[in-house]
This record gives structure tokens, sequence and C-alpha cells, in this order.
């Protein structure tokens, strides 16, 4: 329907020339402006001299092979843009030795380019170390009085040669009359992308001017893009994100989706399973709706409202087909479930050509989509497939990549590289079970249709996900206020933005950085921040929380904390330093005052918060959703990054770790928890005039929680504020106590542990807030969620205790009386590796096993959820061993095991919650009257069964009944209006259930004439429309025996 | 008593067809069939009527499936609509993480202004736009043809909609004497708010045993009673499975022998229809089976005595009949709009299907192969049971159908029982029972 038209992007004849009505508007500057969003990934090539002869006049000093860096970009238009920069050259500092002189310098620059030569025998460019200079700079490291000491700026040819340079310094280099010399090198780690990125001055998501005359557009387009053309780096105007440089440039995104048909029990593989339909959203950031829609399959499929269909005979044309459409479409970002391990390796090049995204989203994107199309591209022999990026003959290269981080944890994960493109990856999905997608691929176009029509869905759904959160706007407005690319931030870490902030900050003072050794864990521990102890209990009176505001970030404002601020102990003895001008912090490091010397973290840290203030500010201010987008994601980003500034000292394995300082703060933070602490109880006190004596119950790391002992909210709040100012005052600027919340009732269960209703006015509380309770862990069953949920419901908000513990109680018995909904019992794990890899048996992957001898086909395969029950067995048998497939158990009746359950599930969670409250909480809940009966279902399928006669017994007393009576034995036939109104009320509860299971999963299905298919075991109701399935035909025989 | 009396009144009968043999679910079993079935039967059955009336109404136009739409081109598509609704509860809202401090309130409906109505064949879907189809008339599962053009978009604008309309009626028969039915409903024998009095004086003025001569003879016209569900109310929390104590026992059972004994009463001397409800001891989803014969030990031994189907349909001197106990109706009242509830009945015979709804939020049997709340003839009599206030209206088909509509009151509540004239021109009586008092009133 939208066939090709309007696909593309516009048209960008107008774009190269100047306009004329802007020539006269500036005069020295004859230019139209070109803006372009500066694109999150900037990449460097070096084999490119050779086509270059024709650019000299923009190189005036080139000589050989260089690095050219690649800057990928929209325009405000909509063209996409790829910008070769040329000129920039690789450097790195050392120390200048005391006493090198000029000649000493050619002499040393010889000897260098000699060693540099050995290491780089096959390079032909003619001079590896281009200069060396000597340059007036100091070192970060430390308090100095000396203003700057001199330093050697070695500029080398490619930015490879970085490391194998700083490699010989490290080692050691021999020279004429200083002997054999190894050289601490300065800003050596420094990736030559944001060297580049520092120097001009250009953060991520960056407008950049290229001013007319300035540029020349490239001969030979090496790139996809509409615009290309090559400058000198000098020539770059970076425009700071503000005013209309704040906008965000009109990305186009690509979500999409592919479907594999999978061989039974087994995993889609590149190398046996074909790709059979990709699915394909393109948006325009901004805007609500997709304006591509299209669905490539392979073989027939009927056409769908809205879609652009598109079938292919073979599957080398489906992959083409889609390569083709990434070219055209161009986008900026791509999206998908997924996509990363699967979809793109498996598809990869057909489309991002065509659509040239700037940027792709999509679930596991990463882990699954995109290598699984490459690697599938691979199988086939299709060379020119893997093509995607902007860069014409560059193909896309897939590698395993581990990335761990203390905020993530570890992942593994499949490297994509795509030029220009960035790529999201949005983990989790629901999913037609693989099995069923080969059987709908066999069918006929009909059912093929029925299978891009989800494949068309999952599309969909990463869109929707990524307007929701708001992603694009929180990344781009991070990597603004970091000044990384974009890129960066959803493969590195949290130093590299704090090493960002602190390069460019560096440079401005003329300071520079040092690259430490990767140390490792050899500089020790230090020791981490206080909690007071919790005062375990239940409060029903207000209980006050005091804050500390940005703690850490204002303890290293306050106390003027960095590294050029830190003295080192033999200086302390040596210079000499007053008194006042120094302080000396609580783990006994030394640092100068800011009169003396004003630290450059508490600079940087101090321009995130006043951009935050300010941009809280606006935030009140603005009426435009999409302005306020971006403002809400800058103070995010500005706030996460002040946080993240300790923890880069703190860092042992980090780029600059300094653990003076980390300590130094945490001991601050401690000193202000206990001095908080100290200063409350004792001024608000019965005689210092108040009602009651204040007690601290519990000390967080930047909190405090009071009982002031007054029994109303309004009251709390008041003495709260008034605590909070007192002793703010105390506290050196901009340290500052602030009071938020009240919490009533408060159930403080032990550190870190609480609940509680959260007051922010006086009238009504908020919400309920808890911390470290089971309320949403996953390897949980849904009945401990459900129960822990429920009982604090009851304590806090309806203030029922006794309710809360008759709710216990029937729960405990309905779960011993097997009358509790399977579904609330399972349990899920995520398979990651196949049983034997496994040290320590688990309960799922024994299951996994078992469940693939059984049947190949529906076993849980590597990356799936396994979900299980626990049921009972043999005495003494393990845990692991007693795991079964929900589906299973409620095929079969297998007995669940309710005493695994009241063990290990669901005991410790209550207890912890009725401990602080009840006296005999596990005597009150766990036994009594109501764990004494038990009903254990009869399995169907075990081995005695199989030797028992069925026989009628009566409905009413289960005494056997012969053929004739058919419902009720001649004792309870008096009491047949009674029995019939039970069994008849059960077939109507469960008709009741039956019916909105099963519409709701029409709903969600989004058809009403087609039969359900989902089998996702995600889907809380799952399990109960299959039991409500069974159960219903059941109870039908049942009401059936009460004949009319 | 009556055998006393000098002038022996003689009760008058009639003729009675029992129509219910396609709300009965007798072989039908759960063998794991979905709803999609009983959609695609009812899609069936309807599209075949509408191509019918096609050619009377734009023989022009062609005809088109969801998928066969093309952009720009005029075309007729018959489907199942499908209401997308922004407050819909859902089954998923037990599962929702955040809880809200406050207790959920239920909307009694369930109607937003971005609700949006897409039409749905076995094909695909597409989203419907239009200034003539308003989505507060519609609900999920009406069948309708619908003329218009698919828009740049991928929407279809809709131009004009035609419904299946008024099903043929039998002949109604000429005005003959005199006869009455009486219809009474939400009986609630056992609640709280229930007076056994006021049962007892609608049973007397049945059965004659009340008022003059002039009273009696027409107490003698009446020739059948129709009770349209929830005649009892068993106490909630008695039947959660557990074994009852003695005492729990016979709070149960105590509600149905009451019933029974007044119900005897009235099958002694009149034909007697019982149809089940959402509150009397029977399944929940329609159609719902007749209650029991062992809840009725002593009215079941007449052969007046009928147990029903809800929804239950008859004929008495060929004058058809056909009602529910009211869920249909009220549950259309939660997903769409209408002026009163005489409205809502008239348009489910308009769509010719009394409830639409069913299964999306009207519990139903997952048929296989056929949708009994089709509408096939139509009736002369539509009533809906368990009603806030008696109301009746009459309206007319295009091919001279006559339908006498009547929504009939809770009897507990209101004390009104809804006494019929045969010739269904007549508006109908009220009587109202008040203890101690009888009003009749037209």
């Amino acid at each position: 329907m939208n066939n090709g038209s309007g696909k593309k992007r516009p048209s960008p004849a107008s774009a190269p020339h100047p306009p004329p009505q802007q020539q006269h508007q500036k005069k020295h500057h004859p230019a139209m402006e070109e803006e372009e969003e500066m694109d999150e990934d900037v990449f460097l090539d070096e084999a490119l001299l050779h086509d270059m002869e024709d650019h000299k006049e923009l190189l005036p000093n080139s000589s050989g092979q260089a690095a050219i860096i690649r800057i990928f970009g929209v325009t405000r238009e909509g063209h996409s843009v790829c910008c070769n920069v040329h000129g920039f050259e690789p450097y790195f500092y050392i120390s200048c030795p005391p006493g090198m002189g000029p000649d000493d310098i050619s002499n040393f620059h010889q000897i260098l380019e000699g060693r540099m030569r050995e290491m780089n025998r096959n390079n032909r460019v003619p001079k590896l170390v281009r200069r060396i200079e000597m340059v007036q700079k100091r070192s970060i490291m430390y308090y100095q009085q000396q203003g700057s000491h001199p330093f050697l700026k070695l500029v080398v040819a490619l930015p490879t040669m970085v490391a194998s340079c700083r490699g010989i310094l490290d080692r050691g280099i021999h020279i004429d009359g200083l002997g054999m010399k190894s050289f601490m090198t300065f800003e050596s780690n420094v990736l030559f992308a944001l060297r580049f990125m520092i120097d001009c001055n250009i953060v991520g998501g960056n407008w950049i001017e290229v001013p007319a005359g300035k540029y020349k557009k490239s001969a030979k387009n090496l790139s996809h893009c509409q615009l290309e053309f090559d400058c000198l780096y000098s020539e770059l105007i970076s425009h700071a994100p503000e005013g209309e440089f704040s906008e965000m440039a009109p990305f186009r995104i690509l979500s999409f989706d592919i479907e594999c048909a999978g061989r039974k029990g087994l995993f889609p593989e590149p190398t046996h399973d074909p790709v059979i339909q990709v699915a394909n959203l393109v948006t325009l950031q901004g805007q609500d709706q997709p304006f591509v829609r299209n669905v490539m399959t392979l073989k027939s499929c009927s056409p769908i409202v809205g879609v652009d269909v598109m079938s292919f005979d073979t599957e080398r044309e489906v992959l083409l087909g889609w390569r083709d459409l990434i070219r055209e479409v161009d986008p900026d970002i791509i999206i998908g479930y997924n996509i990363c391990k699967f979809d793109l390796p498996y598809l990869i090049q057909d489309l991002i050509r065509e659509v040239d995204p700037d940027i792709i989203i999509g679930y596991n994107i990463c882990k699954f989509d995109l290598p699984y199309l490459i690697q599938r591209a691979e199988v086939l022999g299709i060379p020119e497939f893997p093509m995607l990026g902007r860069i014409r003959n560059s193909r896309v290269r897939v590698k395993d990549t581990t990335f761990s981080s203390r905020q993530y944890g570890t992942r593994e994960s499949k490297e994509v590289t795509l030029e220009g493109r960035v790529q999201f990856d949005l983990l989790q999905k629901e999913d037609v079970h693989h099995s069923i997608i080969s059987d709908l691929q066999n069918g006929n176009s009909e059912t093929r249709r029925r299978l891009a029509v989800y494949c068309l869905k999952d599309a969909y759904l990463p869109q929707r996900l990524l307007d929701k959160l708001m992603f694009i706007y929180n990344y781009v407005e991070m990597a603004r206020v970091t000044g990384v690319p974009i890129s960066f931030l959803l493969s590195r870490g949290q130093s590299i933005k704090v090493l960002s902030q602190l390069l460019r900050k560096a440079r401005q003072k003329n300071l520079v950085i040092p690259n430490v050794k990767q140390a490792g864990s050899e500089q020790g521990t230090y020791e981490g921040a206080t909690v007071l102890e919790a005062r375990a209990g239940f409060y029903e009176k207000p209980i006050a929380t005091l804050d500390f505001a940005s703690l850490y970030p204002s303890i290293m404002m306050a106390y003027n904390l960095c590294y050029c601020t830190l003295v080192t102990p033999e200086d302390v003895r040596k210079l000499n330093l007053p008194p006042e001008c120094i302080s000396k912090t609580p783990s006994g490091e030394t640092f100068v005052k800011s009169n003396l010397q004003k630290g450059i973290l508490p600079e940087i840290l101090e321009e995130l918060l006043t951009a935050r203030k300010r941009a809280k500010a606006d935030l009140k201010e603005a009426k435009d959703p999409l302005v306020k987008a971006v403002l809400d994601g800058r103070q995010l980003a500005l706030k996460i990054s002040a946080n993240s500034v300790y923890g880069f000292t703190g860092a042992t394995v980090g780029q600059l770790p300094c653990l003076e300082i980390s300590s130094s703060v945490t001991s601050y933070g401690r000193q202000m928890i206990e001095h908080t602490k100290k200063l409350v109880e004792e001024k608000f006190t019965t005689l210092g005039g108040y009602e009651h004596n204040a007690e601290v119950i519990y000390g967080d790391t930047d909190s405090v929680m009071v009982q002031f002992g007054v029994p109303t909210v309004e009251a709390a709040m008041n003495l709260g504020r008034e605590a909070a100012d007192y002793i703010s005052g105390t506290f050196t600027k901009p340290i500052k106590l602030e009071f938020e919340k009240v919490y009533y009732p408060y159930l403080l269960i032990s550190k870190k542990r609480y609940a509680g209703l959260l007051w922010t006015k006086p009238d009504k509380f908020d919400k309920m807030d808890t911390k470290g309770i089971e309320t949403v862990r996953r390897d949980n069953c849904l009945l401990v969620k459900n129960l822990v949920t429920e009982c604090l419901h009851k304590i806090l908000i309806a203030r029922d205790i006794p309710g809360a513990v008759q709710f216990v109680k029937n729960t405990i018995s309905d779960l011993l009386m097997n009358r509790m909904d399977l579904s609330l019992l399972v349990i899920t794990k995520g398979l990651t590796k196949i049983g034997d890899d496994y040290e320590v048996k688990a309960a799922h992957v024994e299951l996994a096993e078992r469940m693939r001898k059984r049947d190949a086909a529906t076993a849980p395969n590597v990356g799936d959820r396994v979900p299980y029950v626990i049921i009972k067995a043999a005495k003494g048998a393990k845990a692991y061993e007693r795991s079964e497939d929900p589906i299973f158990v409620l095929e079969n009746n297998i007995p669940i095991d309710p005493q695994y359950y009241l063990e290990n599930q669901i005991s410790k969670p209550l207890l912890r919650i009725f401990e602080p409250i009840l006296k005999n909480a596990s005597k009150e809940l766990l036994q009594g009257s109501h764990t004494r009966s038990i009903s254990i279902s009869t399995p169907s399928n075990s081995g005695i069964m199989k030797f028992a006669k069925k026989q009628l017994s009566c409905i009413g007393c289960k005494a056997l009944i012969s053929g004739s009576d058919r419902t009720l034995c001649s004792h309870c036939k008096g009491r047949e209006a009674e029995l019939y109104c039970k069994t008849v009320a059960n077939v109507s509860e469960l008709e009741k259930l039956f019916g909105r299971l099963w519409t709701q999963c029409q709903e969600c299905q989004g058809s009403l004439h087609q039969d359900v298919l989902c089998t996702s075991r995600d889907c809380p109701i799952f399990y109960r429309r299959k039991k409500a399935q069974k159960d219903m035909a059941e109870a039908k025989v049942q009401l059936d025996r009460w004949s009319f | 008593m009556e055998a006393m009396e000098v002038d022996t009144l003689q009760r008058k009968q009639s003729v009675y067809q029992f129509l219910d043999e396609g709300f009965k679910i007798q072989k039908e079993m759960y063998r794991g069939q979905q709803y999609s079935q009983i959609y695609f039967a009812r899609l069936h059955l309807m599209r075949t009527l509408l191509y019918s009336l096609l050619p009377n109404w734009k023989p022009h136009l062609p005809v088109c499936t969801v998928l066969g739409l093309e952009e720009g081109k005029e075309c007729i598509v018959v489907g199942t609509l499908y209401k997308h609704m922004k407050l819909k509860s859902t089954i998923l809202d037990e599962y929702s993480k955040e809880r809200s401090a406050a207790p959920l309130v239920k909307p009694h409906n369930f109607i937003h202004p971005d609700d949006q109505l897409i039409l749905e064949d076995e094909s695909g879907r597409v989203k419907l736009r239009g200034n003539v189809l308003l989505p507060s008339v519609y609900v999920t599962g009406i069948v309708v043809a619908l003329h218009g053009k698919e828009t740049g978009a991928g929407d279809f604008w809709v131009e004009e909609i035609l419904e299946a309309g008024l099903p043929e009626q039998i002949e109604l028969p000429l005005k003959s004497e005199d006869k009455y039915v009486v219809f009474v409903s939400g009986l609630s024998v056992g609640s709280s708010t229930s007076n056994p009095l006021q049962f007892q004086l609608l049973v007397d003025h049945i059965t004659g045993y009340l008022g003059d001569e002039k009273e009696q003879s027409i107490a003698a016209q009446i020739v059948q009673v129709v009770i349209a569900g929830n005649s009892v109310e068993i106490p909630g929390g008695l039947l959660n499975g557990q074994n009852l104590a003695s005492k729990d026992q016979s709070k149960m059972s105590e509600p149905v022998k009451e019933l029974d004994i007044l119900l005897t009463q009235i099958a002694a001397g009149v034909p007697l229809d019982i149809m089940s409800g959402p509150n009397d001891p029977a399944n929940f989803a329609l159609p719902q089976q007749p209650l029991h014969r062992c809840l009725f030990p002593g009215s079941s031994a007449y052969n007046t005595f009928k147990s029903c189907t809800n929804p239950h349909s008859f004929e008495l001197d060929n004058i058809r009949f056909l009602g529910t106990s009211g869920q249909n109706i009220d549950d259309l009242e939660k997903y769409s709009e209408a002026k009163d509830k005489l409205d809502f009945m008239e348009r489910t015979l308009r769509w010719r299907h009394i409830a639409p709804t069913a299964p999306n939020t009207l519990g139903c049997y997952p048929f296989t192969d056929r949708d009994p709340f089709f509408v096939e003839s139509c009736p002369h009599v539509y009533f809906v049971g368990n009603q806030d206030r008696y109301d009746t209206r009459i309206i007319k088909g295009s091919e001279g159908q006559v339908v006498r509509l009547v929504c009939i009151p809770r009897f507990g509540e209101t004390g009104i029982a809804v006494v019929l004239h045969l010739t269904i021109y007549d508006p109908g009586q009220r009587v109202h029972f008040v203890v101690g008092r009888r009003l009749v009133s037209v």
C-alpha cells in the first residue's frame, strides 16, 4: 500500500548549495548553515588516504596514511549525513625528564621512531611519530604548588600507535645521556574518537555546523548517506545543546522482528533454520505513527490492512530485500526484541541499507536477531548481505562480548558493529512457541499471514516501549551532559562518562591525566557507608525521614575533595601548609581547601548540580510535552552523572581510582549520619521543651529515620522540618539535610528491609513504600508476592493485624488443601547453559533435561525461562529431583508438595514481616488447626493407578454406589437439593473463570475468529487458562451425573 | 374452596408450545474448544443473511472481505464488530503490580470517549472511522454490513451501516377471547429484603383466592405464569466447596424449600414456567440450563410445572414469546449507552442477536457449530427479567412485524408483577402488591 514512495528520505537537492538569501546575512562567512546532529558513532578509517589525492587543499600538511574520523548524522530536514573529518591527529603526553633540551628531544624522537618502526614493520607510513612538542602542563594528581611543568606531547600517525608507543615507553627506552628510562604516560588511554570530541568541544547528540566553503563534497561516496563530504577538523563548529540547539534530531528509527522456522525441539540456529519472515516499522523520532510498515515473507502471504506485504520465493531474496529496505529507509536507530543476538546477525543486511535507520531498537536484538541474520547469510553464501552499515563494502562484524559492570552485572552478548547506526536492545518479550512457527509457515498463505501479524506485533512493541520509556530522550540528554557518544552509553559502563567530563575539564585547566596502570585490587578496600543499627519493630507513630540531598556529591564539594587537592603524606610534612588551608578527613587524608586550590571534581559536580537545578526549574515552566521530555531526560542524566563521580574514584579497576577520595567521602558520610543522630536525640527531648524524646530508629547511607513520638503526621512533619533546618545549619555548605517524607505506620524488619505508608502531605498518604521485601522478585513463586503484598496491605493500610493473620492462615490452609491456583506456585528460572555445565544440580536444569527425554519438541532450551513446580515424591528426594513442568502436573493431576512451599517459599518472608508484630509469629502462623487438614490429588499417571478400577462414588459422602443410582447413595438422597446446589455452584464459578480467561486471551491476540495460540509461560494467566479448561470439563461431567 | 362457590369459575386454557431445544446443552461437552468457533458460526450465519439483504440496499457496490479492501475503493464489507475499550476491566488487572491504596471503585459503565470500533472477519481487522458509527451504541460481537472505503491510513471510513433488522414473524392470530400471562422475576426468596407475605399475595391473586368475583374472573383468565429468574437467594459463602455443618445445610436449602411450597400452589392451578437466573442455583454461562427438578420435589410433581432455560422461548395460542432473566441487557448497559432498557432490547432484536456481548463480556458456553442467541424468528413478546422498573413499548419492523417489549421489575424489591393481555396491543397491566393492599394499575 505504501510501496516505495515516501519511504526514502526526502531528496537533499537544495542542501549542498547555499541558498542566496543567506549569503548577505553573513558577510565574512558567506555560508549556509549545515546543521547535523552528531551521531553516536564516530568511526575511523586508516586505509582511505589514497583516495584523497584530490583533497590536498583540505589537508595542507598531509603525507601518507592518516586517520579520518567519520561523523554520521541527520540534518534538521532529515537528510542523512556522513562527514569525513580530516587532519585530527592522535597524541598523548609524557612528563619531560628534567633538563631535556630541544636537541635532546629530537634525539629522543629518533630513538622512539626507531623503536616504533621495529614494532610496525609492515606500515608504510613515512613517519610513525609525527612530532614531539614541549608543552607546559600539570598532572591532575596531588596538590602541587608550582603552576606547571614541562611535558612532551607525542603526536603519532595512527590511533593504534598510541598504544604501541605507550607500551614502549612503559617498558623503558634507552636515551643517550639519561640511560634506560621508563615513562609514565598521560591521557594515552583516551579513545581516539573521544579525544577528537573533547578537543573539538563536541558532545554526543550535538549539533555541528560546517560552514559553506569549508567542506568539499566527496568525489566518490563511501557511505550510503545522502550527503557525504570532507572537511578539516578545525572547521567544525559545535553548538552547545541550548535553545534551538537543544532540539532532537529527526532520527529514523527502525523496529523489526524476524521469525525463523525452527526444527522441532531445537532453538533456531542460523546454520540450519531459514528466516521466514521479517517485519519492519520505521518511525520518525517524535511522531507517534510509523511511516513504513511492512513484512517480508518467504512464500505467499495474504495481505494485511495497512501493511505492505512483500512475498519472496527464496530466503535469499528475503534477506536481500531486507538489505535494500535498510539502505533505502536509512534508519538511524534500529530497535527490536533480541535483535543483537538473534535477528540482526541472521538477517542483517537487507533492510538496513534501504531504510537507513539512525537507531535500531529491539528486544534482545544484540543477542539473537542481528547475529542470527548475519550468520544465516553466511550459511546461504550471500556475501553481499552483511553490508548494513553506512559504509560501502564494509561488512557487519559479529563478535561475542561479555559486558560486565556493577550496575548491570555480567551479560554475555554479541557485538554487532554497524557503522553509523545505534542499536537498542530491549530484552525480553512473549512469543509464539517456535514449534508452532514451522507449522504456520508450512500451511497456506492464510496461516503465514497469521504469523506475519505476530511478527508485526513483535516489531511494534519495542517501538511503543521506546516511546513510553523515552529512551531516546534520556540517552541523548545523557550523551550531551557527559559528552560521550550515545553508543558508549549503551555498551560501556559508567566510568567513561566521568572520564569524559574529567578530561574536558582538565583540558580547560591545562591539566593532564595520568594513565594509571590497571592496579587491580592491590590498593585494598576501604570501609563502606554505614548504616545505623535498625531497631526492628512495628511503629504505629509517624516516623520522619531526614535525607541528605545528593550526599556524596555535596561532601566532595563541601570539603573540596579532588585528585588535585589531595596532599601526599610526604608533602604534608614537607610543604608545611597552614592549618587553615587544609582539612583532614575522618579517614586520615589531607586535602587543601578551596582558597588554595579549587578541585576539579567539585567544580564538575557544581556544574552538574546547578545545571540540574536549572533543568528542573525549566521543567516546571515547560508546557510542550517534547520539551518536557528533553528537560526531564536532562535532569535525570545530570543526577546520575553527579552520583557516578564518587563511584569513579572508588572503582579500583577503573580509569583513575583514588581511594583517598572515596574513603574520605564515605567516612564523612558516616560521620554525618552519626552527627545527625546525636543532634536529634540531644535536642528533641522533654528536657529541651518538646513533648516527647525523639529516637533515631534507623539510618541508611543518606537518610535518618526519627520517631519524634508525636501521634500525628502533621506534627511529625513540623518537627522533621525543624530538625532538618537546625542540623543543616551545622554542616559545611552545600551539605544539606532535607525533610521529605513521613512513614506512618512503619514496619522496620532489619537493615535495608522495611515497609510503610509514605506521606508527603499531612492529609493523605501517597503510597505504600517497601524495600527489600519479596514483592517483586521473579524467582519466588507468585504466591509469595501476593501473600506478602496482601499482608502488608492489611497491616499498613487497613491496620488490621488479626485480618492479616487470618489471611495467612486461610492461604496456608488453601495450600495444604490443594485449593491453590497452580500459576501461583510456578517458579521460573532462566536456563543459561546445558545440564552438565552446572556444577550444582538445579531444579530447573534437571527438569529441562527430563523434559527433553520426554519430548524434545517442547522442552526448554538454553535462553528460555523454565517454569516449574515442586511435586510430592519419595521421602528424602532432593528438591531438584522433584521439579516438574506445570503443564504436566495439570494434565496428570500430580500432587504438588505443599510442605516445600510452606517451608522453603513462604515461611521466611512471612516471619520477617510478622516477627516485629506478633510474639510467637512462627507458632501462630505456621502451626495450628489450619495446618492439620490436608488434601492431596490422586495422580492419574502413576503406576498403581493403572490397576485401579474406577467406580462411581456418592457425590455426598464418597461411598461407593451401584450404577443404577448414579449420583447419590441412599443416605444422601435427602440432601439432594443441597448437594446439587454445591455441584452447580462449582460449575458456575468455573464457567465465570473460563469465560474471563479465554476472552482475555482473545483480546490479547487481537482476533475473535481465530483460536488462541499463545504459549507464553510468562503470562500470569497461562496456567490458569489451561487449568480452567481442564477443570471445566471435569465439573461438567460431574454435573451431568445429575440426570434431569 | 373454588368448588364450594355456586358459580364455578373455569380457568381458561391455551395451546402451549415449548421452544427451548436450541438453548439446551446436553451432548455438548468441554473438549478444549475455544470461543473462536461461536464467533465463526455467528459470522457465517449473519453474513449469509446480510448478503441476502444487499440487493435491496446497495446493489451497485462490490462486496469485499477485510483483506480485500483497497484504498479509496467504495465497497461493502461484512464482519464482526469489536469495540476496543479503555476502561474495560480485565482479569490481568488482578496481577497488576501497582495496587492503588484506595479500593478500586468499579464503574457500572465502562464507556470512554476514546473507545474505538474495529471490524473483523476471518481474514483480518480494520479500524473503523466516520461519524455515522457511534462507538457508544455498538458493542463487541455484533455482525453488520458497512458501506465505506479504506483511507490512506489503513482505516475504513464508514458511510452507512446495515443491520440485520427484525427477522420474519409468524402471523399474529386475530384477536380472540381475553387471556392473560403473568410475568414475575426476582422473587429472591430467602433474601433479607424479600417479604414472604408479598409473594403469598401474588400467589393468591393468581390462583384466585383474592378479591371479589370480578377479580377472580380475571384471575381465571390467567393461562400462564412465567418466572424470569432469580427466584431464590442463597446466602453467599456457603457454597465454596467446604462440607457444611448441618445448620448451614438447612440455611441453604430453606429458601429453596420455601419457594417450592409457593410454586406448588401456583402449579396446582396454572401452568408455570420457571427460568434460571444469575442468582439461582444454576450454571453461570448462557444459555443457563433449567433448574434441577430435585430442587422442587413438590411442584415438579405437577405436569403444569416446567423448569426452563434462560433464554426461554415458547408459543401460546400461536403467539411467540422470547425472554431472558436480564443478563444480556444488563451487560449491554455496561458496555454501551441507550435512553432506556427498552432501547437496548430493541437493538438486540434489530441486530438479530439477543446476546452479542457473549462470550466477550457475558459468560457463555463455547458452542462449536451454532449460535443459539441468533434470533431466527421474530417473537411477538420479548421480555427481560430483573430490571429496576416496569416498562413496555411496541416496536414495528419494516415488514409489518410487531413486537411488545417488556421489562419485568424485580418483584422482591418492587412488589410488581406484570400481567400481559394476550392481545399484545393491549398495554398490559402492572400489578403492585403491597402487604395488606393490592393495587392494580394499567
